[in-house]
């Protein structure tokens, strides 16, 4: 919202501050600016100025603020001068007004209020009405438009002037619309209607949709002689519902939006009437006012406790201070009991910002400054917090993935369909935005995969090997689409290279067995986007918990080793304390054994079967190493293992270590394996 | 006669001893001269041939003989140690300006180290760390923040919806409701997490980027409270002691609210281009917890109040390390992110 720092300065009697000045006032006690822009204006004469840009969102709550008179009264009372109000309301004549209004619903119109003027030409403004509008990013269009325009952006109330001679019948209605009306508006879009959105109507039908904007048919031209001048107020919510639904924001519902406050509807009139004879030569009043309204009820007045309000603000502050500040405001204040003050709040300010005690606090507060508050350190009791366990799993992970080489990444949630059908994820399986930014970021992902492997092909082009990881949610669908759907952690981790791909695939199983200390891989059928001979999943205390698979040779340029672990299950997983065994007191005995396999069978099923026959005194057993070569047939391979034996309660014998030996080697031999010995 | 055999012994000895070219001859010499059945063994059973008083004299010699030639070895064998310890070790140069092998350390994300260093402020502090789904109800996100359907101050938050009917958190302030509702009062909590908007993505614009809620309900929490507690922890975070102001700022789900500023760490407040020569540079917004949050909650205002902040930590981050283009930080480029 733009402020021309003249207009603010005309309306606030004997203000000296520079524009500058004005903008600091404004922004520590009363709403956000975004900095000051000189006016010049394109028309001669146009008095140079100052345009002070607010920040809409911090007068979201301040529906007096979208005009200029409310930002002079917060000024007024900053600066202790008195506010000069710009409209005179003995200016609205008596008597009966030859047009007939008919609110059909109270509910999203409270109030309808209306003139009718005769003798009209319609003419370009004077120049310093041409040039207020230009100021504050209006564009002047002619003497009866400019004439609402600035209302509103003098006193926040939105109006609208209807050809009198294009309406039909002597009568406004304001009602519902029926479903499928059509309106023509001035922006010359068609718009079709439904029964939540409220015009306002002739005999006819509509001729403007009510607080958004008016109907081109009835629109003001050059040959325009007679106006209905509109002056209304509309509820905050219907505005916006139908604003979102048609799409179409503008200056009128914009305000609207905020809760007008529906004593303007006149005020507003009656300060047009004094611009329509300044700038519109010969115009006449026909009759009264036209007005109808429910009954406004006047909020309550809001207690106000001046030991609470001291206790919430933390500083001592005086009931004539207090009673000083709210004055200034323009609030009512009486005392209700000792040290309890009753507040009446203005029109202006009770239609949303303030209702309860507690946005009284934030008036006095602002006012006095909070930088007369001294800091003061909380008097709360010394308590340990809850720990949050599983978020501190998480960053160990990354930590361990960090130390061993692992860089970081945050991918997005989303993800496109080709992402996800190239990871075999079909896209109804997934959440779907119902307004993404563009279509390539509709789905939320439901693996990590996708983003990991972008991360692999775009930083390939840079590198030629990389390691990187992420740890984030992945979010899964529920069939019961009431409840929130299901979020996992995961781990992903990526190794590129261009050699042949394994030492990739070892490097990640080693962080997976850190992660994981004795888990497993697992054979399992490889995944579509998986090199078919390079995937295994990793089990641990015997649950699934991930894969580790090298992607598939047609998806990358090179190699791309990837694991992909759920850590919700991996927290879940973690072992308890562990407690201390006593160290071995008696020595230990070892010997090797190497096995004939064939070259593709698994070593790690060797392993498993040694320590299986090995009984209860195997202490270790470590893989040596894997031979091919003479004198082994082609085809085979030797894999040795080293077992070690050890009893906790006394030396093993000779006889003992070797009566086991050969109990491993029979057992084998039984299994079909050959052994070198 | 035995004097003379043992003395030309000890010479003969001493000159094999200095003239061994190995440790090998050294050791012949021992065997030969000082072993069991060495020459001196031979002699010392001669002995006791010999009359009393003579065979205490040539005892005594053969003593001293027998010393004075394991000195001699010893030293020698010394040498031979000392001159094979020196040829091992002149041996062993190594040029340690080589690389080391091994795998480089990776780098963390600077948010997760931002993150992660106010967590653990917070923890000092006495605050519990809460998750929450990063897919939220509406309710959550919204009404139960003040924020009915329809609300003006939806506009301040454009909301990613998904087709169920649920959304993306546009701010982690739900964390807030679901602290209230499973904790209780009194209450300190902090919410970090990634948070969505439906923006356009530019050099300071993301759609997704990352926030730190924080709440303390107590008995009596005032203004002047969190001017201190935001104060003491800004100065945390920024090692060093900054100035802090409020202004008033609108935020539904507290009352009063403040956008909270620093005094310009660039300037110290004379003014320059980062914080647009005011001085000043926004940080975050804060306030009192609304009645109406409280109640909804479950929690009684007219016994509990309290305070509650959002940090930005994407901004926190870009700050401290000088980052200035947000979109690198959800980029996964390495070149960037090995920097950390």
């Amino acid at each position: 919202m733009k402020f021309s720092y003249n207009w603010i300065r005309e309306l606030v009697d004997g203000l000296d501050i520079d524009p500058k000045h004005l903008e600091q006032l404004i922004t520590i006690k009363t709403a956000e600016c975004e900095g000051i822009e000189p006016f010049e204006g394109s028309q001669p004469g146009c008095a140079p100025d100052s345009i002070i840009e607010i920040d809409n969102k911090s007068i979201t709550h301040r529906p007096d603020l979208w005009g200029h008179a409310g930002m002079a009264r917060e000024v007024a009372a900053i600066t202790r001068r008195p506010f000069l109000d710009p409209v005179r309301v003995d200016l609205v004549p008596a008597g009966p007004s030859p047009a007939r209004i008919s609110i059909e619903d109270f509910e999203l119109c409270p109030r309808y209020s209306a003139l009718v003027f005769e003798n009209i030409s319609v003419q370009p403004s004077p120049a310093w009405l041409q040039c207020r509008l230009e100021a504050i990013g209006l564009n002047p269009i002619n003497n009866i438009v400019d004439v609402t325009n600035y209302v509103m952006a003098e006193i926040a109330q939105p109006m609208h002037a209807f050809d009198a001679d294009k309406l039909h019948g002597d009568t406004i209605f304001v009602r519902r619309a029926r479903a499928g009306e059509c309106l023509t508006a001035l922006n010359e879009e068609r718009y079709e209607l439904s029964t939540g959105n409220l015009v306002i109507a002739d005999a006819k039908g509509a001729i403007a949709l009510g607080g958004v904007i008016g109907g081109l048919e009835s629109a003001i031209s050059d040959a325009t002689k007679r106006i209905v001048l509109e002056s209304a107020n509309f509820q905050a919510v219907g505005i916006r519902r139908t604003s979102a639904e048609l799409k179409l924001r503008t200056d009128a519902s914009m305000r609207f939006e905020k809760s007008q406050d529906p004593a303007n509807t006149v005020r507003g009139l009656a300060r047009a009437i004094e611009l329509l004879n300044e700038v519109c030569p010969g115009i006449r009043l026909v009759g009264g006012l036209a007005d109808q309204a429910r009954e406004i009820v006047p909020p309550p007045a809001v207690l106000l406790p001046l030991d609470w309000l001291v206790r919430k603000l933390g500083l001592a502050i005086s009931e004539e201070e207090v009673r000083d500040i709210l004055e200034r405001l323009q609030f009512g204040v009486e005392t209700s009991s000792p040290g309890v003050l009753s507040v009446t709040v203005p029109g202006w300010r009770s239609t949303r910002d303030i209702s309860i005690k507690d946005d009284l606090v934030e008036e006095i507060g602002r006012m006095v400054g909070y930088d007369t508050i001294t800091p003061s350190a909380p008097m709360v009791t010394a308590t340990v917090p809850p720990a949050n366990e599983e978020r501190l799993f998480h960053h160990r992970v990354r930590e361990m993935a960090a130390a061993q080489g692992y860089t970081e990444v945050y991918n997005y949630s989303f993800i496109s369909e080709d992402m996800a059908r190239a990871f075999h994820l079909e896209p109804h399986a997934h959440l779907e935005i119902a307004n993404p930014i563009n279509s390539d970021q509709r789905l939320m992902r439901c693996s990590l995969l996708p983003g990991i492997w972008k991360n692999i092909e775009e930083n390939s082009r840079n590198y030629d090997s990389f390691r990187l990881f992420e740890i984030g949610l992945e979010i899964h669908k529920r069939e019961d689409a009431v409840r929130l759907p299901d979020e996992i952690p995961h781990l992903a981790a990526a190794v590129y290279g261009r050699g042949d791909g394994v030492d990739g695939l070892f490097e990640l199983k080693r962080l997976a067995e850190c992660l994981m200390p004795g888990a497993v891989v697992a054979r399992c059928e490889p995944r579509p986007y998986e090199h078919p001979h390079r995937s295994v999943a990793l089990r641990w205390h015997g649950s699934a918990v991930g894969r580790l698979f090298e992607l598939h040779p047609t998806m990358v340029a090179g190699r791309a080793a990837i694991l992909d672990v759920n850590l919700q299950l991996v927290y879940k997983l973690q072992p308890g304390t562990a407690m201390y065994k006593p160290i071995r007191r008696f020595p230990s005995s070892a010997f090797d054994l190497s096995v004939i396999i064939g070259l593709r069978d698994e070593v790690g099923r060797v392993g498993e079967l040694l320590a299986q026959f090995a009984g209860p005194n195997l202490e270790a057993l470590e893989f040596v190493r894997q031979y091919s070569g003479p004198p082994l047939a082609a085809g085979q391979k030797s894999v040795s293992y080293r077992m070690t034996l050890a009893a906790a309660d006394r030396t093993l014998s000779a006889s003992e270590v070797s009566a086991v030996r050969n109990g491993i080697i029979e057992a084998m031999r039984a299994k079909g394996y050959d052994l070198r010995i | 006669m035995l004097e003379s055999i043992l003395r030309d012994l000890e010479c003969s000895a001493r000159e094999r001893i200095a003239a061994a070219k190995a440790p090998q001859y050294l050791e012949a010499v021992r065997i030969e001269v000082l072993g069991r059945k060495g020459t001196l063994a031979q002699i010392s059973k001669e002995l006791g041939k010999l009359p009393p008083e003579e065979r205490a004299r040539i005892g005594k010699l053969l003593n001293s003989v027998k010393q004075n030639l394991e000195t001699a070895l010893d030293s020698k064998k010394g040498q031979f140690d000392h001159e094979a310890l020196r040829e091992r070790l002149e041996s062993e140069w190594v040029d340690l300006t080589l690389p080391a092998p091994g795998t480089r350390p990776g780098a963390l994300h600077p948010i997760t180290r931002i993150q992660t260093e106010i967590e653990d402020l917070f923890i000092s502090l006495g605050f519990a760390v809460l998750d929450g789904p990063e897919v939220e109800t509406e309710y959550n996100n919204f009404d139960a923040l003040n924020i009915p359907p329809h609300h003006p101050a939806r506009d301040m938050q454009d909301t990613f919806w998904l087709t169920d009917g649920h959304l993306l958190r546009t701010h982690t302030s739900p964390v807030q409701v679901r602290g209230m509702e499973r904790l209780g009062p009194p209450l300190r909590m902090i919410a970090p997490g990634r948070v969505f908007r439906n923006e356009e993505v530019d050099a300071s614009h993301e759609h997704t980027f990352y926030q730190l809620e924080g709440m303390m309900i107590d008995r009596d929490v005032s203004v002047a409270h969190l001017i201190f507690f935001m104060k003491t922890l800004l100065s945390a975070i920024f090692h060093r002691d900054v100035e802090v102001r409020l202004r008033p700022g609108y935020f539904p789900f507290v009352e009063p609210g403040f956008e909270l500023d620093i005094k310009c760490l660039i300037c110290g407040g004379g003014g320059c281009p980062v914080c647009k020569q005011s001085g000043w540079v926004e940080l975050l917004p804060c306030g009192l917890v609304h009645p109406n949050v409280l109640r909804m909650s479950g929690i009684d205002p007219e016994e509990w109040n309290g305070f509650a902040f959002g940090l930005g930590l994407t901004r926190l981050a870009m700050m401290r390390y000088g980052i200035d283009d947000i979109r690198l930080l959800q980029s996964g480029d390495l070149r960037c992110l090995t920097q950390f």
